[in-house]
């Protein structure tokens, strides 16, 4: 899942670079607002974490604008304004979640998560597909009941397979989603990762459209 | 209260009203009195008057008074009509036409009020003197029926009068009412609530200006108020979610040493910044409560400039900036501390927004009595729409530039003060991409003449 962090506090955004790499996310930062518009017209981010003070375009005006493109990425608002006002404001510009400064981590990926989820049509926080059971929050895959370790990027390839189950998922969506622009991918990578997600759940789950990409049946 | 002063009003207006009904009735009455007095006379003396031509005196010497002439015989006996009586000059009487009338009534000619009648005495031929007398009862009847008639009116006019009074004096008020229910109305969550002018008749409608202005006053004193509490929030709330965040992440499993240090390292950065602001708050709160005393010493200003200077030398020299200190020896009388305060203010503000390679000049020059110290830099200067605010309280011109020199955006605001409260000022110019000239201007000490003064203290306000 591909997060884009919109925070002109350096330290912060660093901060929160590591918190999210680390929760499997793929992670680019922006640092103002017109970095942040730039960066989302050019990727489809899974969640856009967005401060409202931040230089050149604001906060509100960013969520407005991508909107008003018809981006529809989830944007959740992390932010020292905590006044109803700016949260009305806010929300109405288009933002899909409101989380004040200072918050807890653990709050901020619970919410990361949910709206992932949501945007994907599958609010359930445990995905099954057949014997197979992903358990999104603790990000923890079990088949047939045992647990299954999967490498961080091949969870990150097989939830983002199974939350658009049933859709065909190009190898450029897949590269866009897990990785990040700090990473040296590799195009033959994904099939590596899916090869080895085969390998520990079963060949039967992901079918491979040849050329074009892969998919989870329904 | 207002119901009151509508009473009140028309109490007043009442009263003054009866008074000049009053007076006007008064005069008016006393005017039909006088001129039906008139009349009455008038006719007693035509009577009398031919009265005293019908005497005669035969040669008996017996006085005889013929009533048949024309005009004579509407005497009668008893009845509040005309009487008379007829005397010699000697007092003996003639003839009367009543029998209670008697010596008694005689007088000189005269006209007179007498009991209750009007009497007309005149001399009469053969030396007779003729009185003829009427009763007053009917002028004062007619009297009474003016008076009841005015009175009459008066109390029609009087009651018409004040039903208009207090209608006028409740369309008069009912702006007033309007004002205290608007002001009524307003509270914090509405503060934008005015009064309507447009209704509103031409004093009261100043009125309602003035206290519309005066409104919105209020509601910019409260939203500066605001904004300046929601900047303070916004200002200690980054660093600590900052805080918190590199913590939660550091304890979130076993970290390398080198991850935890760094992790300090940013802890500490953070909770320097809020050590910032609070410090800054600070001040401000004590200023404005002018609980902030401030030494009064010589203070060598040139010599406070060299240590500021040299104390951020390294930070210069870090970001390849050069600071440059020109100047003459400048005695003021201050605060050593909050001086060293405004300049290192001043300078590192400088060397931060100072490209490297930049320059950073701080002149000292004292041109009249005021002592002039200048610091400019080299940097991207201030754009002209930030210019006449970097000097409050939290603003930033550029936050992408500050937050990344640390500072909460106070540095220039306590600066202002501290200038302020030496009795000098501070000005900002400077021109989109030509550096910023930050001035001070701060009453010179003349040493010589006032030999080294004592060390004074003084509590001051913040503007």
């Amino acid at each position: 899942m591909r997060v884009l962090v919109v925070e002109d506090e350096p330290d912060l955004a660093a901060t929160l670079r590591k918190t999210l790499a680390e929760s499997g996310f793929s992670v680019d930062v922006a640092a103002d607002g017109e970095e942040a518009l730039w960066q989302a017209e050019a990727i489809a981010y899974d969640v856009i974490v967005l401060d409202l003070m931040i230089p050149i375009v604001d906060g509100w005006e960013v969520v407005r604008r991508i909107r008003a493109r018809g981006n529809r990425s989830p944007v959740l608002v992390l932010t020292a304004r905590d006044t109803t006002t700016d949260k009305v404001r806010a929300l109405d510009s288009g933002a899909d979640d409101y989380l004040t400064k200072p918050f807890t981590l653990d709050e901020l990926l619970a919410r990361i998560r949910a709206l992932i989820r949501r945007a994907a049509g599958s609010p359930a926080p445990v995905i099954r597909l057949g014997e197979v059971e992903i358990e999104t929050s603790a990000r923890r895959v079990t088949r047939s009941g045992a647990e299954v370790d999967l490498a961080p990027k091949e969870y990150a390839l097989l939830e983002f397979l199974a939350l658009h189950r049933g859709a065909l998922v190009t190898r450029s969506m897949l590269y866009e989603h897990i990785y990040d622009d700090r990473d040296d991918s590799m195009s033959n990578l994904a099939e590596v990762y899916v090869s080895s997600v085969r390998r520990k759940l079963g060949h039967g789950l992901i079918r491979t459209c040849r050329g074009v990409g892969y998919i989870i049946d329904a | 209260m207002l119901r009151s002063l509508r009473s009140k009003l028309l109490a007043w207006y009442a009263l003054v009203l009866v008074a000049v009904l009053a007076t006007f009735a008064a005069l008016a009455v006393w005017t039909v009195w006088q001129s039906g007095l008139r009349d009455l006379d008038a006719r007693l003396t035509a009577t009398a008057s031919l009265l005293a031509r019908a005497i005669t005196l035969d040669s008996a010497g017996q006085y005889e008074v013929n009533l048949t002439g024309p005009g004579l015989a509407a005497f009668t006996v008893g009845d509040d009509g005309p009487y008379y009586a007829v005397w010699t000059s000697a007092g003996k009487l003639i003839d009367r036409s009543d029998p209670d009338i008697d010596a008694t009534t005689l007088g000189a000619p005269q006209i007179r009020s007498r009991r209750g009648n009007r009497e007309v005495i005149v001399a009469g031929d053969h030396g007779a003197l003729v009185l003829v007398g009427s009763s007053l009862a009917q002028l004062r009847s007619d009297l009474w029926r003016t008076v009841l008639r005015f009175a009459m009116a008066g109390g029609v006019a009087l009651v018409l009068s004040l039903g208009g009074g207090w209608f006028l004096v409740g369309r008069a008020l009912a702006p007033i009412a309007r004002i205290g229910e608007t002001a009524e109305a307003m509270s914090v969550s509405n503060l934008g609530l005015r009064v309507d002018i447009t209704r509103t008749e031409d004093e009261l409608g100043t009125v309602a200006t003035s206290l519309n202005r005066a409104f919105d006053r209020l509601q910019e004193a409260f939203e500066r108020q605001t904004r300046f509490t929601a900047d303070a929030s916004h200002e200690l709330r980054t660093p600590l979610a900052l805080l918190m965040a590199e913590i939660e992440w550091t304890l979130a499993r076993p970290r390398a040493n080198g991850e935890y240090r760094s992790s300090l390292g940013i802890c500490m950065k953070a909770a320097q910044r809020m050590r910032g602001v609070v410090e800054g708050l600070l001040t401000f709160a004590r200023a404005d409560a002018g609980a902030i005393e401030l030494r009064r010493e010589p203070v060598n200003l040139a010599h406070l400039v060299e240590e500021v200077a040299s104390g951020l030398g390294s930070i210069a020299s870090e970001r390849g900036v050069i600071i440059c200190v020109e100047g003459v020896p400048a005695l003021v009388n201050g605060d050593p501390s909050r001086l060293r305060e405004l300049i290192s203010n001043l300078v590192l503000n400088a060397v931060q927004y100072s490209p490297s390679g930049g320059t950073v000049t701080c002149a000292i020059s004292t041109p009249g009595p005021a002592l002039r110290l200048e610091v400019s830099d080299t940097g991207p200067g201030v754009d002209a729409q930030d210019l006449p605010h970097i000097f409050e309280r939290f603003y930033r011109a550029n936050k992408a530039r500050s937050r990344d020199s640390g500072g909460a955006g106070l540095g220039l605001a306590i600066s202002k003060w501290i200038a302020e409260s030496h009795g000098g000022h501070i000005r900002c110019d400077s021109r989109k991409g030509q550096g910023a000239r930050f001035t001070v201007e701060l009453p010179a000490l003349d040493a010589i003449a006032n030999g080294a003064s004592g060390v004074t203290e003084e509590r001051v306000q913040a503007s």
